[in-house]
């Protein structure tokens, strides 16, 4: 654990009297991240630098639209009440944006699981013509003859040399730093004097029963992909895009649940514009479509059990993943 | 007979500290390195391939013109005349047809030898495919590629060979054109599209300190359309999926031929 936390002043010696900030720890409650920290140790001058470039609508063709456009910290970094984001131009895309919380625990990225690293996430929204438009060989040339972004790259790698990989990597840092682990819930399962309602604790016990064997775990993600069997629309395939496997077509990825109150609407498609709507789906909606998962029918029955009492409570308890220090926090904020 | 070739190298590595440049033979083969000239001759048939102007026909008679002709070369390996195999797992080439300066991909630190086989991956290998930012520099440098755009951002994945064109046998698309483009990538499961090109090298290529060979290959580019498979464009004219490449990879691995090579 105390080898993962990466200290705010790498350079500090034992004599300096500040306690040292920690830009990013393991929650207790977390398991072990899967980001190779090794090779891209978090410094302070490197998440300012990528929080810097997380901001800046430089990254796009004409200079209107920065990440965090449609990544935004209020609505857990996602693009809020939009089914599909919007990027240049007013352009639409074809999907809703995924939050940017808690990456060091993933590997595979965006709703089909297309891009397996990290560090290469931000090329795809750069590149994307219904996104920023841009071409890498022009953002780097913009930050290379920036005023600031030279000295920047200074302070965070030494040099003003300006690469693809530092500034990658600065992206990487920062977006690494967004960790979402003090939830009321996240307070109630670490025993810090936080309590349930009595209908968030009927929620929990009933997701625990009909929801986590896909929502599963801390991250309320088992990281696989699947046919939640909502009507087919448009022509998304989903997970089959990448592996090309009729088997994988009509699957998504089942997304982290953290946050999910402020973070629609849902599905790929942003579909769902309320977590009731979500739920009467799972509880009535479900269509047989092809490779619907099996875990949404079962005996011939499709889609999940659940009273109007019962979704009501669930929804309940999802409010409680709602984690207002990681919303408001003034560190991860546009200055 | 490695042991035996390390031993003479060891003789020659030590007699050069002692006396250097004592050789009266000009052209021994010694512990030096020298670099092989990779000529990538890219043709269509018997014609030069120029872009933009060049009209071509291929084997259905479907006529065409080429507006991009791009691929990777990596993993270069060389066969000694004794069978030895000199592998270059960390030079990787990008030819462009439309930058004269990437036909001639200097292969570095060759050691001397006589070699008498070469070859080569279409594509960019999967180790690499995979690899962090950090591997990523030079030709594999994701964000230098500009509008050539060899890698599929979505998708985590170099495109080893990309030509786009136009052909009147094409639909026109909704830019008014009737344009082709065929993106061949893949380096995983059911949908590896890396092919490996072995040819021999019938004249030795005879690394020296002093004597950088030049290995002229030509591509003809008319074996994309007319291989083992037949490829007709106005069937297949927009392939972006690793999943239906497969024919074509089979097609443009046979393009290669070495013309000759230059010892000097």
């Amino acid at each position: 654990m105390i080898g993962l936390s990466l200290w705010l002043a790498a350079g500090c010696t034992p004599t300096d009297t500040a306690e040292p900030e920690v830009l990013f720890k393991v929650p207790a409650n977390f398991p072990e991240p899967l980001y190779n920290f090794e090779a891209n140790p978090i410094t302070n001058d490197g998440f300012e630098l990528g929080k810097a470039l997380f901001y800046d609508p430089i990254l796009s063709r004409d200079g209107s639209i920065s990440c965090g456009e449609c990544h935004s910290q209020p609505s857990g970094f996602t693009h809020h009440g939009h089914d599909l984001s919007h990027g240049i131009d007013n352009r639409k895309g074809t999907r809703n944006s995924l939050p940017v919380q808690n990456l060091a625990w993933e590997s595979e990225f965006f709703w089909d699981g297309g891009v397996i690293d990290l560090d290469r996430v931000p090329i795809a929204p750069i590149e994307n013509p219904v996104e920023m438009d841009e071409k890498g060989t022009n953002v780097l040339e913009k930050l290379r003859t920036s005023p600031r972004y030279p000295a920047m790259f200074k302070r965070a790698y030494g040099s003003e040399e300006i690469t693809s990989a530092k500034f990658l990597k600065a992206l990487s840092q920062f977006m690494l730093t967004l960790v979402s682990a003090d939830s009321r819930y996240d307070k109630f399962v670490r025993n810090e004097g936080e309590t349930l309602t009595p209908d968030e604790s009927a929620g929990l016990t009933i997701f625990k029963q009909k929801c986590a064997s896909c929502h599963a775990g801390e991250l309320f993600t088992d990281r696989s992909y699947r046919n939640n069997g909502i009507a087919i629309q448009g022509d998304d395939e989903g997970r089959s895009r990448i592996t090309a496997n009729e088997a994988d077509r009509n699957k998504f990825r089942v997304p982290s649940l953290r946050n999910v109150a402020v973070t629609g609407p849902y599905m790929h498609d942003g579909r769902f514009y309320t977590l009731d709507a979500v739920l009467d789906h799972y509880a009535e909606g479900v269509q047989d479509t092809p490779n619907l998962d099996l875990l949404l029918n079962q005996n011939g029955q499709r889609g999940i059990a659940l009273t109007k009492d019962e979704r009501r409570q669930v929804v309940a308890f999802l409010h409680t993943l709602t984690d207002d220090t990681f919303l408001k926090n003034r560190k991860f904020s546009q200055n | 007979m490695k042991k035996t070739f390390n031993y003479i190298l060891g003789i020659v590595f030590a007699s050069a500290l002692v006396v250097a440049c004592t050789n009266d033979n000009v052209d021994p083969i010694d512990n030096s390195t020298n670099a092989v000239t990779l000529e990538f001759d890219n043709r269509v048939g018997a014609q030069k391939m120029t872009l933009g102007t060049g009209t071509y026909k291929n084997g259905s008679g479907e006529e065409f013109t080429l507006t991009t002709f791009n691929y990777f070369i990596s993993n270069v390996a060389l066969k000694k005349a004794d069978g030895t195999v000199v592998k270059f797992p960390e030079q990787y080439f990008l030819i462009r047809q439309a930058d004269p300066k990437t036909w001639m991909s200097k292969l570095t630190d060759v050691p001397a030898a006589d070699y008498t086989e070469i070859s080569f991956l279409i594509g960019v290998d999967s180790t690499r495919s995979v690899a962090g930012v950090d591997k990523r520099t030079g030709v594999l440098d994701e964000l230098s590629y500009g509008d050539d755009g060899m890698a599929w951002s979505w998708n985590s994945g170099y495109i080893f060979v990309k030509l786009e064109g136009t052909s009147p046998v094409v639909p026109l698309n909704s830019a008014g054109k009737r344009a082709f483009a065929m993106h061949i990538g893949g380096y995983k499961g059911t949908a590896n599209n890396l092919r490996t090109v072995t040819l021999p090298l019938k004249t030795q290529a005879t690394v020296r300190k002093s004597i950088s060979p030049t290995v002229h290959l030509v591509a003809d580019f008319l074996k994309v359309f007319d291989g083992p498979n037949t490829i007709k464009l106005a069937e297949t004219n927009s392939v972006h999926n690793p999943a239906v490449a497969g024919p074509i990879a089979d097609n443009y691995v046979k393009m290669f031929v070495v013309d000759h090579v230059h010892n000097d």
